[in-house]
Parts: structure tokens; sequence; C-alpha cells
């Protein structure tokens, strides 16, 4: 994103609405390229009342940061627009998170803070040594040279976006072990991550992972998401 | 794309937000599915959502809740401030055999009783597990229960500390100030109902 500055008039409306702080004041409006994320909101918010944003099609590898960081772009191979699969979302119908699995959703970056794909990188190869599976149709693990170790295209690893999620999955029991490396990896990396724990639900309407979850030290949220099992038709197994 | 996950908050003031998320699954039953995804939207707009949306459409403060709901494709949301009428959309969805997934954001507790009202079954959860690493980067708690009401972070935290000064001097009403936010929210996810009192809050300190 630029800034025509021989548009500017420098009435300054337009710095709260950046997410990463990247819009400043010299005589005019600038944004400081290195921690824009391209991510199209101070164009969108319709804020300026100069029309002064300006929006290009970037190069590899800043290209990354539109499609990780605006919800508008999508993704190529995926076909989704935003960061990550429809994980748990369509569970019902895809059958991804079998009884017994846990899924797990690292995102970086998130909230509000950004990350580089350094951190995503390094946590990555701690997951993959933990013995995680990656997804296949996320765009973090299709930036990955090689998903049994996690390692990230090297190209990409400055690259800041707002966020970019680690979407992987493991069987249950695994949980305490990956959670554990998380945690050790979380020490290692200069942004924040949320976490996403998935699970399937019992016929009961109990779920196998909150016991697991309290038992070491991890209480899951109050609040989330719920499948309501309404998609058709279902996975073999997805009763 | 778990955006509607990590919404911050206390039991209390978390007691009225309630996202509805329809979705096809790529690939699957893909075919035909805008009409279901616009069927969903017609039906939760039958029950006076605080905001429905569609990526790439936007939301009702920022589009014409008409155009969401005749052209949504991809995906469709709706938020709703109390579990009864969230009940109550899922059993006229439950009615309507529309096929897609739905996924309803909310505290637990009160998902599973309306699921229960409703004659359904929670399928899969997903749980938030906090936030991790240098948290000391992360704005005030209360900033973030605004801020994560728009998962793709498109709400700074800049902006909701601007506007809830704007309230403080009386320069805004919460309502505008919180509809200003939602704007910012392509998905139509945030909740500016929730917004406001939080606004309020801040702007009394
Ligand atoms: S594109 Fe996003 S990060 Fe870049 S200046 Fe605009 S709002 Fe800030
Ligand atoms: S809103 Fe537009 S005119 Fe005002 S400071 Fe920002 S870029 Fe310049």
């Amino acid at each position: 994103m630029r800034i025509d500055s021989e548009t500017c008039i420098a009435c300054e409306l337009c710095l709260p609405y950046c997410p990463m702080g990247a819009i400043s004041m010299d005589d005019v409006a600038v944004i400081d390229q290195e921690e824009c994320v391209d991510c199209g909101v101070c164009l969108r918010s319709g804020v300026c009342p100069s029309d002064c944003f300006i929006e290009e099609a970037a190069p590899w590898p800043r290209s990354l940061r539109a499609t990780f960081s605006n919800p508008l772009t999508v993704h190529k191979e995926t076909r989704i627009a935003g960061r990550g699969t429809e994980e748990m979302k369509t569970n019902e119908v895809t059958g991804r998170f079998k009884r017994g699995w846990a899924g797990l959703g690292v995102e970086f970056g998130r909230p509000g803070i950004g990350t580089r794909f350094r951190d995503v990188d390094k946590v990555a190869q701690a997951l993959a040594k933990a013995g995680v599976e990656f997804e296949p149709m996320n765009p973090v693990t299709r930036l990955m040279v090689d998903q049994s170790t996690g390692k990230i295209n090297d190209e990409v690893l400055n690259e800041k976006v707002l966020s970019a999620i680690i979407e992987c999955r493991f069987p249950l029991e695994k949980a305490p072990a990956v959670l554990g490396a998380l945690k050790e990896a979380a020490k290692e990396i200069d942004t924040v991550f949320s976490v996403d724990f998935i699970n399937r639900v019992e016929p009961d309407d109990s779920v196998p992972a909150e016991r697991i979850l309290t038992e070491i030290g991890i209480p899951p949220s109050i609040n989330g998401k719920n499948n309501v099992g309404l998609g058709r038709p279902l996975a073999e197994g997805g009763d | 794309m778990t955006h509607t996950l990590h919404r911050k908050g206390t039991v209390e003031n978390l007691s009225d937000d309630y996202v509805l998320l329809c979705i096809p699954a790529k690939g699957i039953n893909e075919e035909g599915s805008p009409a279901k995804l616009q069927e969903f939207l017609r039906i939760a707009w039958g029950h006076n959502p605080v905001n429905i949306g569609s990526i790439v459409l936007g939301n009702m403060y920022s589009a014409e809740p008409e155009t969401i709901m005749a052209n949504a494709r991809e995906v469709a949301h709706a938020v709703f401030v109390d579990p009864q009428t969230v009940a109550e959309v899922l059993k006229e969805l439950k009615e309507a055999e529309l096929g897609m997934s739905v996924v309803v954001s909310g505290l637990f507790k009160a998902v599973s009783e309306c699921c229960h009202k409703a004659g359904l079954k929670r399928h899969t959860v997903n749980y938030s597990l906090g936030i991790w690493g240098k948290t000391e980067k992360l704005p005030s708690e209360e900033v973030l229960e605004v801020t994560t009401m728009c998962g793709h972070g498109m709400v700074s935290s800049s902006l909701v500390n601007f506007l809830a000064e704007e309230v403080k001097k009386g320069r805004k009403s919460a309502e505008d100030a919180a509809k200003e936010m939602a704007k910012q929210c392509v998905c139509g996810i945030f909740n500016p109902t929730r917004a406001a009192k939080l606004l309020t809050a801040m702007a009394a300190k």
C-alpha cells in the first residue's frame, strides 16, 4: 500500500485505522513499507478525504503479505479467502477430524500483532518434531519445502503478515506432547499466537479433549465454535 | 479460517454474542450452494440479527443487507445477541434442510442448550486455548474484547482507543462508534451491540 504524497492533506484521519500502526506523519502521511502487511484496511475504510491510498500488486515474495492479510484475497491453491481451510466447519461432511483425533490451529500474529514467517518456521519445525500431520490444503503448509520437517521456504521468512495459521492434526493422546512442544517453541518467537483445538463431540454431548486439556493445565475456553452437524452428505463416520 | 474463534470476554459480557456461519464443503456439496447460503441469510434476517455479511460483499454496515442476501457465495454469517433467538434460527435451519454446514460460535454451555432446543447435536467443537508467546505486546484486555470480534484483525486497537476517546468527549455516540468499527470487519461477524456496551464502559473510565 502507498499514499500519494501529492494529494495527501495531512489530516491524520487514517492513522488509527491501520492494524499495524504502519502509517505515520511526516509533512504528509507515510507508510512504513517494512511494517505494512498490505491488508487494505486503510483503503477500504474510505476514511481518506483525498483518496490517497494506492494498492498495487506486489511481486513475490511480498505478494504473500496481501494473500495472508487481506481477507478479500483468495489463495490460489486452496480457493479459500483468508488464512486457513474449512477446518472443522465442514467436518460432518469432510470427515477431516475423526473420533480419537485432535486438530490444532496455531494462529500467528493474532490478535492484531502481526508476524514474520521466520517465527512461523520455528514453531512449524517444533511441531513437525512432535509428530503432527500438517493440513495439506493450508496455505502455510504450501510454503513448507519439506512437510516432514516443517521447514518453510527461506525466501519468505522476512515477510510480515497480519496472521498466518499452521493447521495440523494428531491422535488425541499425543495432545500433551504436542502442546508441550508448542509451549517451548512459544518462548522463541517475537510475536504471539492464538491456539485453536478441535475435537469431535461424543453422542452424549461430552468432548474428550476437555478432560485432557484440563489435566495438563491448559483449560479450554468458555466460548468457541460448534459445528451443529447440518451439512450433507455426511462423511463416513460423520454421524 | 477460524475468524469467529478467540472472542475475548467474560461469561457476562459474552452472553450477548453469538455468530452463525454457513458454508459448503469445497468439492463435495458446493454445487448450488450460493442459493442455500442466501436462504440461510434470509432465515437469519427474519430473526433480527445485529449483523450479517459475506466475504467480498461486506457487512450490513458497509453494504445493503438486500445486496448481501441476494449475492452471498462461499460463506455467510449472521450475529445474534441472545441464545433464545439462536435456538429459533437453528430450528428453522434444521427444517429448511439446506445441507450446508452451520457453525455457531458463542459460550459453549449456551450453544449446547440452543442445539438441544432445536433438536440438534453438536458434531465437532473448536476451543480457544488462549494467546501464547510475547503476550506483553498485546493491548489491554478491554481493547482485546472489542478487537477480537473481527477475527481477521481488521479492527485495530488504535481505532478502539480513538473511538472510545471520541465517545468520552461526547463527539460520537457509542452506537455510531461501534458501527464504524463493524464496517471494517468485511465478513460481518463483528457484534456492534456488544461493542457499544464495551465502548461505553471504556469511555466511563
Ligand atoms: S495496508 Fe494495512 S498495514 Fe498497510 S498501511 Fe494500510 S492498514 Fe496499515
Ligand atoms: S486520511 Fe488521506 S489525506 Fe488524511 S493523512 Fe491519511 S492519507 Fe493523508
